[in-house]
């Protein structure tokens, strides 16, 4: 499989995930998700379906409580002025999860399937304009950016004792001092990036030239066989098999 | 090829005289001394950085390589040490095509092995180089030499009135027993290290770039949590990643990395609030009157709009305090001029006489040749005390 089939791969699930709406075509859905992990993936199959629950149960768990628990009905009951039932509203969430399952689980699952390749090589790898590909790596650099000022504010806070590492009282108290000092790291650092080495090196201008050096392979026969799955659940989800 | 050392004191313009030499001509690369300048930050992994530099055809046998990629190929870049971000940029470069590079006091943060292959490297590369570096008291030879003078004295600095003012501290022993930790399975930092400090005195934490200095440090202030082990204070048990820190000051490597706040008043506002009900008596009016012995008087001044050299020293404000009865010093003495360095070593030597216990990293051995000091290595997994 190449990085080009993997990501319309995701994008066909996604697709599929979103117009599903019967148990016959979310249930074709998960058998190709199963068949992709089980044929592309192997070992890593169980990270991937970890980590989607992990993402998921939360939403899951919040959505349950609001509309089973509190609402007492689905949204289309609510529409339609009904007194409705809290079975329908199960059903509801239901399906709201096991479309955001499946979208998750189908990224994660491609992004162990890639897990060789770096970053950048993936977005290398995409048949895509350069504009676009430097769009993704600077969304990429962003995210890491926070994720740095994120450890930086942290271990500012908790060396000074402003805040511990585990869960405290004094962390309730604080915590709104590391969101504001996670921002305030976030937007020094990428002033200090800006103001003192990007504009001297002209470092854009090198993801400029890799992307235009890199190879981007065409599409495999592989990935035709599992575009052609995904198609084909996605049609049956919408009812047009 | 031409080869510059930029030389003068600190606030003298040295970096605006390196920034004014790149910013005409081709473009040059950059490292300066803190990650936002050395590194690219358009990649999550090293080797991601090494690819957005290298040039079509690169020639590898030519390029400095200190780093092992079989070990580094995959971490992120901004999780190395400060030294080995510098190695790394410094690789970027030779695989590069730029013709010219500005180095800005990062050199400081390599130890004695690197720090000697990289200048090195840079004396026989054929490329222009622009340095600045508080260590080389004169040009080597083949360079030329630029030297700075300060136009008027700015954000002066009076370490030795600022001890003066400290009150004794009777610093508990510190005991370090059985510490083990890995930042991930299999990358151990710490294997079954022991160690014992007592108070009054200074010690030097010494090791290899990556070594594991700064991640001990780390430790004792809890923003790390080991594995395994177990640290004592005195006799009582000590666990700061559970309970908080009360009882180390660190002065971080990078100045950047401590703030609490954006500007110098809500920087002790946040901290003073965290103090114990002992520590509590250090007034506003005396912090405020330390951070002016160290050339900041102004509550309002923004941190980040300061020079580094004064982020730096303005870093030492909670160690020189006299809150804590530790003192930790990470690289203290990057970007600090030969006449900063002896006061700053003046003033721990005095710290250590009035009862508190010190520690600091450097890998700047003119400056603690003039601290009497105990040395703790780190090899091999383990700390060793001489």
């Amino acid at each position: 499989m190449t990085p080009n089939g993997a990501a319309l791969f995701v994008i066909v699930m996604l697709i599929g995930a979103l117009a599903a709406s019967g148990p016959l075509g979310f249930s074709l859905l998960y058998a190709v998700l199963v068949a992709f992990a089980l044929v592309e993936v192997r070992a890593g199959t169980t990270t991937a379906l970890t980590r989607s629950a992990v993402i998921v149960l939360p939403l899951a768990a919040f959505m349950a409580a609001v509309w089973i628990g509190f609402v007492g009905r689905s949204p289309a009951e609510i529409a339609a002025g009904a007194s409705g039932t809290r079975a329908a509203a199960a059903a509801y969430v239901l399906t709201v999860c096991l479309r955001l399952f499946l979208i998750v689980a189908a990224i994660q699952l491609v992004l162990l399937r890639f897990v060789h390749l770096t970053p950048l090589q993936f977005i290398c790898a995409l048949r895509l304009p350069v504009t676009a590909k430097r769009l993704l790596a600077l969304t990429l650099s962003l995210t890491e950016t926070l994720r740095q000022a994120v450890d930086r504010a942290r271990t500012a806070l908790i060396a000074a004792g402003v805040i511990t590492r585990r869960m405290s009282l004094r962390n309730l108290v604080h915590g709104w001092v590391l969101v504001q000092t996670v921002w305030l790291s976030a937007i020094t650092i990428a002033v200090g990036r800006m103001r003192d080495k990007w504009p001297i090196e002209g470092t854009l201008g090198r993801l400029d030239d890799l992307f235009q050096r890199a190879r981007t392979p065409s599409l495999a026969p592989g990935d035709a066989v599992w575009l052609s799955l995904g198609v084909g659940a996605a049609l049956f989800g919408l009812g047009i098999g | 090829m031409v080869r510059t050392l930029i030389s003068g004191p600190n606030f003298s313009g040295r970096s605006d005289a390196l920034r004014g030499s790149l910013a005409s001509g081709a473009k040059a690369f950059v490292i300066g001394p803190y990650a936002e300048a050395a590194l690219s930050g358009l990649a999550s992994t090293v080797a991601d950085e090494i690819a957005v530099y290298r040039a079509d055809g690169a020639d590898d046998s030519a390029s400095f390589a200190p780093l092992d990629l079989t070990i580094y190929t995959d971490r992120k870049p901004q999780t190395l040490s400060g030294g080995e971000q510098v190695l790394l940029a410094l690789q970027c470069f030779s695989q590069s095509a730029y013709g010219r590079v500005g180095i800005d006091t990062a050199l400081e943060q390599l130890d004695g092995d690197n720090r000697i292959q990289a200048l090195d490297y840079l004396s026989r590369v054929e490329r222009d180089i622009v340095l600045i570096d508080n260590r080389l008291a004169t040009a080597p030879p083949g360079w030329t030499g630029l030297a700075c003078q300060p136009e008027k004295p700015a954000f002066p600095c009076d370490l030795e009135s600022l001890v003066a003012g400290v009150a004794p501290c009777a610093a508990p022993r510190i005991v370090i027993s059985d510490l083990h930790f890995a930042y991930r399975p299999g990358a151990d930092v710490f294997q079954g290290a022991a160690l014992t400090l007592e108070p009054g005195r200074a010690f030097r934490l010494f090791g290899r770039n990556g070594a594991g200095k700064t991640t001990l440090l780390k430790i004792l202030v809890g923003v790390l949590a080991p594995g395994r082990g177990e640290v004592l204070l005195g006799e009582q048990s000590y666990a700061p990643w559970r309970d908080g820190n009360a009882t180390f000051a660190l002065a971080m490597q990078n100045p950047d990395h401590q703030w609490c706040g954006a500007t110098l008043g809500e920087d002790i506002e946040r901290r003073r609030a965290s103090l114990k009900t002992g520590q509590e008596k250090v007034s506003d009016a005396r912090i405020a009157a330390a951070a002016g012995k160290l050339g900041v008087t102004s509550l309002d001044q923004h941190l980040y709009e300061l020079p580094l050299a004064a982020r730096k020293r303005l870093s030492w404000l909670w160690p020189f305090s006299g809150v804590m009865p530790w003192i930790m010093l990470d690289e203290p003495t990057i970007g600090q001029d030969r006449d900063m360095c002896r006061a700053l070593a003046a003033a721990l030597d005095r710290l250590c006489g009035l009862g508190y216990g010190v520690v600091f990293v450097t890998h700047d051995d003119d400056f603690a040749r003039q601290v009497p000091h105990g040395i703790i290595t780190i090899d091999n997994h383990r700390l060793s005390l001489d």
